[in-house]
């Protein structure tokens, strides 16, 4: 079987399937798109499979904006460092003017083409075809070629770089912490190909993901605000930390594709948004990077446009299994963990946390339901004082008191507050501790009983991988189970989304008998902009592409 | 008086030392600097590479040594710069300046503070602005905070429990109880809101950066300056009211001098004395109340530069803001203990 | 259930009498003052308008507290339901004033102040908050950290609960916070946290203060240069960076407050020691006394405070308030030092030491008795000034997410967990910041009273 041209002709296999099982009703729109795009289909392609035209989809996004003017968005102003190691989307957003992606990820979740100009995996998704954009060049006059992608490429799969979060994106590529020898090969300038360990459906989204921001190839490894060096319309004409960025028209550049802005200042308030709010009323900036809990009521009411999408970004409360206090493991036992889950109704912390802007979760597992394409279906969670006091006594803890931590931030601490207010009324004692940003992070994954915000992944496997697998490094459960591990690498192995979710059916399910977590809801993130601004809808993972905005 | 002054001189040396050593002790905990490394290469490393990390930036080193390098008196840490490695506080002394070979010495003593991790920036560089502005925001709240103040203590203190007294002391005691994070958001909501509809002023100070202006610099200076009136006011009335009992006034009163020239000529001088001591020490005060004003209004001063440095433990910065707190403290005692030697006719400088 | 409102049943007819009278009194107080200015003749008879205006109003506000007493459930405001839920409060403070009032005479200086009308309200307002702390427990109706009740959240005074248990009280009387807790609850237990924390730790700072303070004053030389550079290095600390450093959970768990601690509470014991060993010098039995039982009474709550290792196992003090305890004594008592020091440097130039030198009178028996004493003025007013002052900086310190724990139902706390939000939900920090602002308002009108009383003896 020949591979699917992205852009162009007849699609993937698998994506027809996907487009079988949409019509039958067994996937969302949605999640065809994602799943589809992923595989090197086309947009228009991929919404011609089941029927529609991409047109409408465009027509969403209305108006073209004028050219020129000036934007304010209020934003965390972050230091910028090797974009492999950003560990803040607002890092990637800063300098997302000037520092491109391969592709990018829309809000409905489709894959779409920036400095590629298409790919195209074979069946079985263990080789990959991208072809580079011709005509894009650097701000310094170089041409942007094959070697600048596959530099880039090598150097997320390095994981000897400190808080390289891409080498875990790139997994199926790497070998001994480097790219596996072969793995990545230029054909011709403009064509780079992927031999992939083992197959990988995702691969794509990873190179979507903050940080896989493109540099120069003489650049890997450097922060893009010491040389400015990049394929997009600005460059920074201020960078102060924590105060202002701003950017600025690169005059000097031709840039390959459109920009409107003249000039974007991201402005730093901090983080307690009733000083954004005070901006907002004082007019200092006219657009906010995530509104939360009750002021996006607030500013909605101040007539500032609202935006919103549903997300599997999520606050999980969890033990760790592992921890010891007073040289006990308190959390070893199952029956505590399962007490503290069932002592806790779920729509609680939703509404006191979040104050219901989101869904409740069907049950204590981290799999979105709606939003992850491959979620299924189990028994959903029941509320049970008794059987929670009775697992609690029976493991003899009834006297335990634990300490809840979490950080000090409004939704992350309410939530926190809500499940411990109810482990208090089910006569368990709890003990809050918060922690200040600076100190929480420190040793999250280790604390005994805390909670930690996920931020949204497109899969529900990505999710369970990167969390709950026992050699996972951000497994802070301490939850480890080769049975659970086996049935991840099955369902990891599974590229067809019916036959996934009976693996994940039994994942969650797992998830919910070992009372590994309490998982209230996952949310909807919040945007507001002005009157008349276009391109700043909310997106799930918070990116702000300047290139796009404009006035009406 | 000189050698006083010298003698005070060398006793802010002193504390500036003891006061440094602490702050560096204190940021330097094996656990702080796990946080710094975690704050700036990526807030979710293993332990290992936190490791190599500090090594690779010189924090490996034995704590006095570097100590003794940002002080300037033992050569620095020059980085391997063959390999490319920057971190050494004399290799990038050296590419700051254009070098080719890093200098032996490059602490405060020659004039380098450091390098700021948080902000991204040579520490002195941050700190002259930020102190530019804070120091802005402190002149306008103490132009407006300390001549109210010392008028309603005098008014309040010359005829004890007169209505006069009684309506002034209740002002500055509800100013006194009103800390800064309250009165600042009454302001807000009163003066700046969408839902008061004033919107006389703004509720925000970040603009004031580019120009201060009525509109964006009244409710912080009013914040700041609202607080402490209360404090120099009930401090300037108990001492007015002390003196106007005291047996040389009613000697005075007795003789018939006019109750005005009593006050002025005899009161107020002895009567300025306990005030004087107050608002020197409301400097450093001042310089905390400060940092809630700023994280409130959005105003990027020296206190958000604290709470930031704190919160990132941005080390090299700590160092530089806990010096300027002490010579900002240092001096206004230095001045008050002049002031209060010059005042009181009964104290002698020795 | 309908909500309350604030009146109940009598307010359509009480509250527009009590509107009148208000007016008349308004209108008594600007008639009596343009009768001072201009027609002092008239003095008399506006005066006394303003007592009857005056009296009115109380009456009205009475009536008012008082409803529960004659109205049936139903008919009850929220604020006839809030003094209603005050009753023990009220019966202390009843019991206290009358007894006080009968036996002023025999009170000394305590008993002026029922002469000083200031001072009584000053006194009022203190003791209002100390009853209510000592009987939070049968004023809340909810607990304030743990009653978390759906559809509470943000709700305004006088709302009912949906869906109430059989012996739970219906409604949220001054409405709920962010997360759906009683805010009069709140407001009520917070009274025992701010007032078991904010006195504690100033009198602390004041002995730790005068201790070393007096002997700076008095003496000079070296001790004075070695104390003075010490405080002036703690007073240089902002304290935001002092706290920022010292309430990480590294250093607290290499127990640097436990320490501090153990140097700062043996300064009260000291401090006794020296002042009864001073005074009672040549009475030896009454100084055996006196000393052995302080060092036996403040060793004893020094192990349990300070060490929490308390023998009879009492006293002990939880870990996150310890170190709040601790910072702030260190960050008060070298401003103590300093005005202690100041005064002592004044009042040493004085005849009356000069005489008791001339004596033959030890340092410290002039230290504590001489100078002491005639500085006290200035030291009660600072004392309660403080005592507010340290109510603001635990709020402070909130602020920042230092401190006490966030569900800790001190006011600070809650000010700052509701500020902001305060243009559209008031109650939640507005209650708190009135009950500081009431607490610190009385302690002000005590110590002006106490300083007048203090000078007329």
């Amino acid at each position: 079987m020949t591979p699917a041209k992205h852009g162009h002709g007849p699609s993937h296999p698998a994506a027809r399937l996907y487009a079988q099982e949409v019509q039958n009703g067994q996937m969302s729109r949605r999640e065809f798109l994602g799943r589809a795009t992923a595989l090197g289909v086309s947009v228009p392609a991929a919404y011609g499979l089941i029927g529609l035209d991409s047109r409408a989809e465009a027509a969403s996004h209305g108006m073209t904006p004028r050219m020129g003017g000036t934007l304010r968005i209020q934003m965390d102003c972050r230091a910028l460092k090797d974009p492999r190691t950003y560990d803040w989307a607002e890092m990637a957003s800063e300098a997302r003017g000037i520092t491109e992606y391969l592709v990018e990820i829309h809000r409905d979740g489709t894959l779409h083409p920036v400095l590629l100009a298409g790919w195209s995996a074979n069946a079985d998704a263990t080789e990959y075809t991208l072809n580079v954009r011709p005509g894009v060049k650097w701000n310094n006059g170089d041409d942007f070629t094959a070697q600048d992608v596959a530099a880039n490429i090598t150097g997320w799969c390095d994981a000897s770089v400190e808080g390289n979060s891409m080498a875990t994106r790139m997994a199926a590529l790497v070998q001994d912490g480097q790219a596996a020898p072969g793995a990545v090969e230029v054909l011709d300038p403009l064509t780079v190909k992927l031999r992939l360990l083992t197959p990988d459906g995702t691969l794509m989204f990873g190179m979507g993901d903050y940080p896989a921001a493109i540099m120069h190839r003489d650049k890997i490894g450097t922060s893009v605000a010491d040389h400015g060096i990049g394929t997009g319309a600005y460059m920074f004409e201020q960078f102060k930390v924590g105060e202002k960025v701003v950017l600025v028209k690169n005059p000097d550049h031709t840039y390959w594709g459109q920009a409107y802005l003249d000039r974007v200042e991201f402005l730093d308030y901090g983080t307690d948004p009733s000083a954004w709010l005070a901006g907002a009323d004082a007019d200092e900036f006219d657009m906010t990077y995530e509104t939360v809990s009750d002021f996006i009521d607030i500013f909605t009411s101040l007539g500032w446009v609202e935006s919103q999408v549903g997300t599997s970004a999520t606050v999980i409360v969890r033990t760790n299994q592992e921890a010891e206090i007073d040289g006990t493991r308190p959390y070893a036992d199952v029956r505590v963990r399962r007490a503290l889950a069932l002592a806790v109704d779920n729509a609680i912390p939703l509404e006191l946390g979040i104050s219901g802007r989101g869904i409740e979760s069907n049950n204590n597992y981290q799999v979105a339901p709606g939003v992850h394409p491959d979620h299924a279906m189990i028994a959903p969670h029941r509320q049970n004082i008794e059987e929670a006091r009775r697992l609690m006594d029976e493991a003899g803890m009834l006297d335990f008191e634990h300490e809840l931590i979490s950080i000090d931030d409004d939704y992350r601490k309410n939530t926190t507050d809500a499940v411990a207010a109810q482990l208090r009324d089910a006569g368990f004692k709890v003990k809050r501790t918060v922690m200040p940003g600076s100190t929480f992070w420190n040793d999250w994954t280790k604390y005994p009983f805390s909670s930690t915000n996920w931020s949204h992944r497109e899969t529900g496997i990505q999710t369970l991988n990167l969390a709950y697998r026992s050699t996972a490094a951000w497994n802070e459960t301490g939850f480890r189970s080769d049975a659970f591990d086996a049935l991840l690498n099955a369902a990891t192995a599974i590229a067809d989304n019916t036959a996934r979710q009976a693996t994940m059916a039994k994942l969650e399910q797992m998830m919910v008998d070992e009372g590994v977590a309490i998982i209230p809801y996952f949310r909807a993130l919040y945007r507001h902009a002005k009157e008349g601004l276009l391109g700043a809808e909310m997106h799930p993972k918070y990116e702000i592409n300047i290139h796009k905005l404009g006035w009406a | 008086m000189a050698l006083f002054i010298l003698r005070r001189l060398g006793v802010m040396v002193a504390s500036m030392l003891c006061m440094t050593f602490i702050v560096f002790a204190l940021t330097n905990l094996p656990a702080n600097l796990e946080k710094l490394a975690k704050t700036q290469a990526g807030t979710r490393m293993t332990d290992a590479q936190v490791q190599s990390w500090l090594a690779r930036g010189g924090y490996a080193q034995p704590m006095l040594r570097r100590y003794g390098e940002w002080l300037g008196v033992v050569p620095g840490h020059a980085g391997d710069a063959s390999a490319g490695e920057t971190a050494g506080r004399c290799a990038r002394a050296a590419m700051q300046a254009g070098l080719d070979r890093a200098p032996r010495y490059c602490g405060v003593l020659q004039g380098n503070w450091g390098y700021s991790t948080k902000f991204r920036a040579p520490v002195g560089q941050v700190i002259a602005e930020r102190l530019a502005r804070t120091g802005v925001l402190m002149f306008w709240a103490f132009a407006v905070m300390v001549p109210l103040a010392l008028v309603i203590g005098v008014l309040a203190g010359m005829r004890e429990g007169s209505a006069t007294d009684r309506t002034l002391s209740t002002v500055s005691i509800a100013s006194t109880s009103t800390p800064e994070y309250v009165s600042g958001v009454i302001f807000v909501v009163v003066f700046a809101s969408s839902m008061v509809g004033l919107k006389w002023f703004s509720g925000s100070a970040k603009s004031a950066v580019d120009g201060i202006t009525f509109h964006n610099f009244t409710l912080p200076v009013a914040t700041i300056a609202l607080y402490g009136l209360g404090y120099i006011a009930r401090m300037t009335r108990a001492s007015m009211a002390e003196v106007m009992t005291a047996q040389y006034i009613r000697t005075a009163r007795l003789k018939g001098v006019g109750f005005r020239a009593i006050v002025l000529r005899h009161a107020l001088r002895n009567a300025l004395i306990a005030p004087f001591t107050i608002i020197m020490l409301q400097f450093p005060w001042l310089l905390t109340g400060v940092v809630i004003v700023e994280e409130l209004f959005v105003y990027p001063g020296f206190g958000n530069a604290l709470v930031e440095g704190a919160q990132n433990n941005d080390i090299e910065l700590l160092m530089a803001v806990s010096v300027v707190a002490v010579v900002v403290v240092l001096i206004t005692q230095l001045i008050s203990d002049i002031g209060y030697a010059l005042l009181n006719p009964r104290i002698r400088v020795t | 259930m309908d909500p309350l409102s604030w009146t109940g049943a009598p307010g359509p007819w009480l509250n527009p009498a009590l509107g009148v009278a208000v007016l008349a009194l308004a209108g008594a107080v600007v008639a009596h003052a343009l009768a001072r200015i201009f027609a002092s003749g008239a003095q008399p008879i506006t005066r006394r308008a303003v007592w009857v205006t005056l009296g009115a109003v109380a009456l009205g506000g009475l009536a008012h507290l008082a409803g529960a007493l004659v109205l049936a459930p139903d008919d009850t405001g929220i604020i006839a339901r809030i003094s209603a839920r005050f009753w023990p409060v009220w019966a202390a403070l009843g019991i206290t004033f009358a007894l006080s009032l009968a036996l002023r005479r025999r009170l000394g200086l305590y008993g002026h102040l029922f002469e000083n009308p200031m001072g009584m309200i000053g006194l009022g307002l203190v003791l209002f908050w100390v009853f209510t702390a000592i009987f939070a427990d049968l004023i809340v109706p909810f607990d304030p950290v743990a009653d978390v009740i759906s559809g509470m959240k943000n709700k305004p005074p006088g709302t009912a609960l949906r869906a109430p248990e059989p012996g739970q009280y219906g409604y949220y009387l001054l409405g709920g916070d962010a997360l759906a807790r009683d805010v009069f609850s709140r407001v009520v237990m917070g009274a025992r946290v701010v007032l078991g924390i904010a006195p504690a730790a100033t009198l602390f700072a004041f002995m730790v203060g005068i201790v070393l303070g007096v002997p700076a004053g008095y003496l000079g030389g070296r001790i004075d240069t070695a104390l003075a550079f010490v405080a002036n290095l703690v007073l240089a600390f902002p304290v935001i960076l002092l706290f920022f450093l010292l309430v990480t959970p590294e250093i607290i768990a290499m127990g640097v407050p436990t320490y501090m601690a153990a140097v700062l509470f043996l300064f009260p014991i000291v401090f006794l020691v020296i002042l009864w060993n001073a005074r009672f010098h040549t009475r030896p039995v009454l100084r055996a006394v006196t000393v052995g039982l302080t060092v036996l009474v403040g060793g004893w709550l020094y192990l349990g405070l300070a060490w929490d290792a308390d023998p009879l196992g009492l006293i002990s003090i939880p870990g996150g308030v310890l170190i709040v305890f601790v910072a702030v004594v260190f960050v008060n008592a070298p401003t103590v030092f300093r005005i202690v020091r100041g005064l002592t440097l004044d009042i040493r130039t004085r005849d009356y030491v000069a005489a008791a030198q001339t004596r033959g009178e030890g340092a410290w028996y002039i230290m504590l008795w001489e100078i002491l004493p005639n500085a006290r003025g200035p030291l009660l007013v600072d004392f309660c000034l403080r005592i507010g002052y340290t109510t603001i900086l635990l709020g402070t310190l909130g602020f920042f997410g230092l401190g006490l724990p966030p569900d800790s139902p001190d006011w600070g706390s809650s000010i700052n967990a509701g500020r902001g939000l305060l243009q559209f939900f008031p109650f939640p920090p507005l209650v708190p910041a009135v009950a500081i602002m009431s607490l610190v308002l009385g302690l002000n009108l005590l110590a002006d009273a106490l300083r007048q009383e203090s000078l007329r003896d």
